[in-house]
C-alpha cells in the first residue's frame, strides 16, 4: 500500500503496534518529525512536499513492527502475587484468630472476607490495568467526582461513634486524588500554583467534617511532600525558588490553621493527654491503651502469651481486638516474631515500591507511587504505634486488617504497579494528547470523462 | 558511489550517540546533523532513526525530555546519560580497532591504533 499522507503513514505505523497505551505516544513522534521533514521540503520548492516526507520516513510496517517490539508492558507479576498472597495471609489470619470467639459473637465471618479478598484481588488487577497518564489527563474530573462522592457519603453514610464510616475510607484516596490535580497544574505559572493550592483546601474539610484525623494527617503530609517536588521540578514555571518559597510559606500558614481547629476543640489534646498518661484513666480513655500494653507484657517471642489473674476471656478485655488492635491480637495469639516477620514483610514491599519510584521518568507517575507509599506507611506506622499501645491515631495495618481497607489499599498498590508496568512509555505532556487517528475515511474521487 | 547499508547500520548507534556528546537534540536534527556531518553521505531513513533511539532509551544509555525547539513546536530532547557516555567510549575504541584492522588487511599497511 502506498502512503501520501502522513495520517495514513501513522495509522499503518500505530497498527503494527499491539501495546495500544503506547501508540499516542510514539507517533506523537513521528508526527512531529514528519511535519518538519515536509516543511523543509515545502520550503524548498517541492508540491509534494507530504508525500517525499512519507517517502523519507521508510517502510511504516517495518517500522511500526520495530517499535512495536520495544515498547511492551513491563509486567509485575512478582509484586502482584506477593500483594496477593500478604492479603491472603491477612485473611487466613484474621479468620484463624477469631474462630474460637464464636461465643461472643466476635469472630470474623469467613465467608465475607475471602468474598473480600477476591474484590481486593479485582481491585487490584483493575488498578494495574488502568492508564494512570490517562487519569492524570482528567485529574480535575477525577478530583470533582472524587469530591462530589466524599460529600455524598458525608451525608449519607452510617455514622459510627460519631464519624462517617465510609467518609473515612475515602479519604485515603485523597493524596493520589491530590496527586491528579496537581498535575493539571503544570506550567500555568503563579495561576497554576494557586489552583495547586487552592485544590488542597476542600479535601482536609472534609477529613475535618469526617471527622478523621489519620485521613487529614495523612493527606497534609503527602500534599507537602508532592508540592515540594512539582517546585523542586519547577512543574509551574515560575522558578524553583518562588515555588519552593510560596509553598513553604502557605504550607506554614496551611498546617497552622489546621493545628488550630483541631486543637481548639480539646479532642486532640486530650487524645494526645492520653497517649502520654493512658495509666491517668486505666477505667475510662485510657482503658484500651492499658489493655493493650497488659497484653503485650504477658506476650512471648512465639506461641500463645500466658495472661495471669485475668477472669475475662481476652477478646472481651481488649477492645478493638479483632479491627484496629488486631495486631495486639496477633502477638498475643502467636508471639513477637511472627509480628515482627509480617511488618518486616511490609516494609519491605514499601521500600521496593519507593525504590522503584524515585527511578520513575514520569512526573506523574513518580507523584502516584509517592501518595500511594506514603498513605500505606503512614497507616501501617500508625497502626503499629497504636498495637504497642501508644493509643493516638486509629488505622488498620494494610492489607492485614480490614476487608474495605484491604480492598481499597489493593487498588492503590495496582495502581502504583500500573505506573512502572508502563514507565517505558512514561511522558509528562499535555500538550500532545493522542493524535486523532480517525476510524473511518471518506474518500472523495472526481474523475474527468 | 552507493554506500553498503550494512556497513552503516551496524555503526548507527555510535553515530547517533557520537551526536548526543556534542549536544542534546531531537529527532529531526539528528538526521539533518548526520547528513552535514557525513557530507551528504549517511542518509539516515527517520523511520530507522526513533527505534534506535527507543531502544537506546530503554537500555538507559539517553534519556529524553519535552522542550520547546526555536520554532516554538515542542519537540521530544535526547540526551546521552552518563552510562551512554561510557558506552560510547567502548564503542568508539572497539569501532577504531576494527576499521584499522581493516584498513591492514586492504591495504597491507601497518596500523597503530592500540599500539
Amino acid at each position: 500500500m502506498e502512503h501520501k499522507t502522513i495520517q495514513d503513514y501513522l495509522e499503518t505505523v500505530a497498527q503494527q503496534m499491539r501495546w495500544k497505551r503506547a501508540r499516542p505516544v510514539v507517533i506523537a513522534e513521528l508526527k512531529q518529525h514528519l511535519e518538519d521533514q515536509r516543511d523543509t521540503f515545502a520550503t524548498e520548492g517541492y508540491e509534494n512536499a507530504e508525500q517525499l516526507a512519507v517517502e523519507e520516513m521508510g517502510d511504516p510496517v517495518m517500522v511500526g513492527t520495530e517499535l512495536d517490539c520495544i515498547h511492551r508492558p513491563k509486567p509485575q507479576y512478582g509484586l502482584l502475587l506477593f500483594t496477593i498472597l500478604f492479603a491472603l495471609i491477612g485473611v487466613l489470619l484474621r479468620v484463624w484468630l477469631t474462630a474460637s470467639w464464636e461465643p461472643y459473637n466476635m469472630n470474623i465471618d469467613p465467608q465475607r472476607t475471602v468474598l473480600a479478598w477476591m474484590i481486593g484481588v479485582g481491585a487490584l488487577l483493575c488498578g494495574y490495568f488502568l492508564d494512570y497518564a490517562r487519569l492524570g489527563l482528567y485529574g480535575r474530573m477525577v478530583y470533582v467526582v472524587a469530591l462530589v462522592i466524599s460529600v455524598g457519603t458525608l451525608m449519607w453514610s452510617p455514622r459510627i461513634m460519631g464519624a462517617s464510616y465510609y467518609t473515612r475510607y475515602i479519604t485515603l484516596l485523597f493524596p493520589v486524588i491530590y496527586a491528579f490535580w496537581l498535575y493539571t497544574c503544570r506550567r500555568k505559572g503563579w495561576i497554576g500554583l494557586l489552583l495547586a493550592l487552592a485544590g488542597g483546601i476542600p479535601l482536609p474539610v472534609i477529613c475535618l467534617q469526617a471527622p478523621y484525623l489519620f485521613g487529614l494527617l495523612t493527606l497534609l503530609l503527602t500534599g507537602f511532600v508532592l508540592l515540594v517536588a512539582a517546585a523542586w521540578s519547577d512543574w509551574f514555571g515560575i522558578g524553583r525558588r518562588n515555588t519552593l518559597l510560596f509553598v513553604m510559606f502557605c504550607t506554614i500558614g496551611m498546617v497552622a490553621i489546621t493545628f488550630l481547629s483541631v486543637f481548639s476543640s480539646g479532642y486532640a489534646s486530650e487524645r494526645l493527654n492520653i497517649l502520654l498518661h493512658p495509666e491517668l484513666e486505666p477505667l475510662g480513655r485510657g482503658y484500651q491503651a492499658c489493655m493493650i500494653q497488659e497484653v503485650l507484657g504477658a506476650s512471648q517471642w512465639f506461641g500463645e502469651g500466658m495472661r495471669e489473674g485475668s477472669q475475662y476471656p481476652f477478646e472481651l478485655q481488649v477492645p478493638g481486638c479483632d479491627s484496629d488492635a488486631f495486631l495486639t491480637t496477633l502477638i498475643y495469639k502467636l508471639g513477637w516474631l511472627p509480628f515482627l516477620l509480617l511488618v518486616l514483610l511490609f516494609v519491605l514491599l514499601v521500600v521496593w515500591l519507593l525504590y522503584r519510584c524515585i527511578h520513575q521518568k514520569s512526573q506523574l507517575g513518580k507523584w502516584v507511587v509517592l501518595s500511594v507509599v506514603s498513605t500505606l506507611s503512614m497507616q501501617a506506622l500508625c497502626s503499629v504505634t497504636w498495637n504497642l499501645g501508644f493509643t493516638f491515631y486509629d488505622s488498620s495495618f494494610p492489607l492485614i486488617v480490614g476487608n474495605l481497607n484491604m480492598i481499597i489499599n489493593m487498588w492503590m498498590i495496582g495502581l502504583a504497579l500500573s505506573v512502572f508496568r508502563a514507565e517505558n512509555i512514561a511522558r509528562d505532556d499535555l500538550r500532545n494528547k493522542i493524535p486523532s487517528l480517525p476510524r473511518y475515511h471518506i474518500k472523495i474521487e472526481l474523475q474527468k470523462y | 558511489m552507493e554506500l553498503d547499508k550494512g556497513l552503516v547500520s551496524g555503526s548507527m548507534a555510535l553515530l547517533v550517540m557520537k551526536l548526543l556528546e556534542d549536544g542534546d537534540m531531537y529527532g529531526y536534527q539528528m538526521v539533518e546533523e548526520l547528513k552535514k556531518r557525513s557530507d551528504d553521505t549517511f542518509h539516515l531513513k527517520a523511520g530507522s532513526l526513533y527505534p534506535l533511539l527507543h531502544g537506546l532509551e530503554g537500555k538507559g544509555y539517553v534519556s529524553a525530555y519535552e522542550k520547546e525547539a526555536t520554532a516554538g513546536k515542542p519537540r521530544r530532547y535526547y540526551h546521552l546519560t552518563k552510562q551512554g557516555h561510557s558506552v560510547l567510549q567502548e564503542k568508539e575504541e572497539s569501532w577504531n580497532l576494527y576499521a584499522c584492522a581493516v584498513r591492514k588487511v586492504l591495504k597491507g599497511g601497518v596500523c597503530s591504533y592500540g599500539t
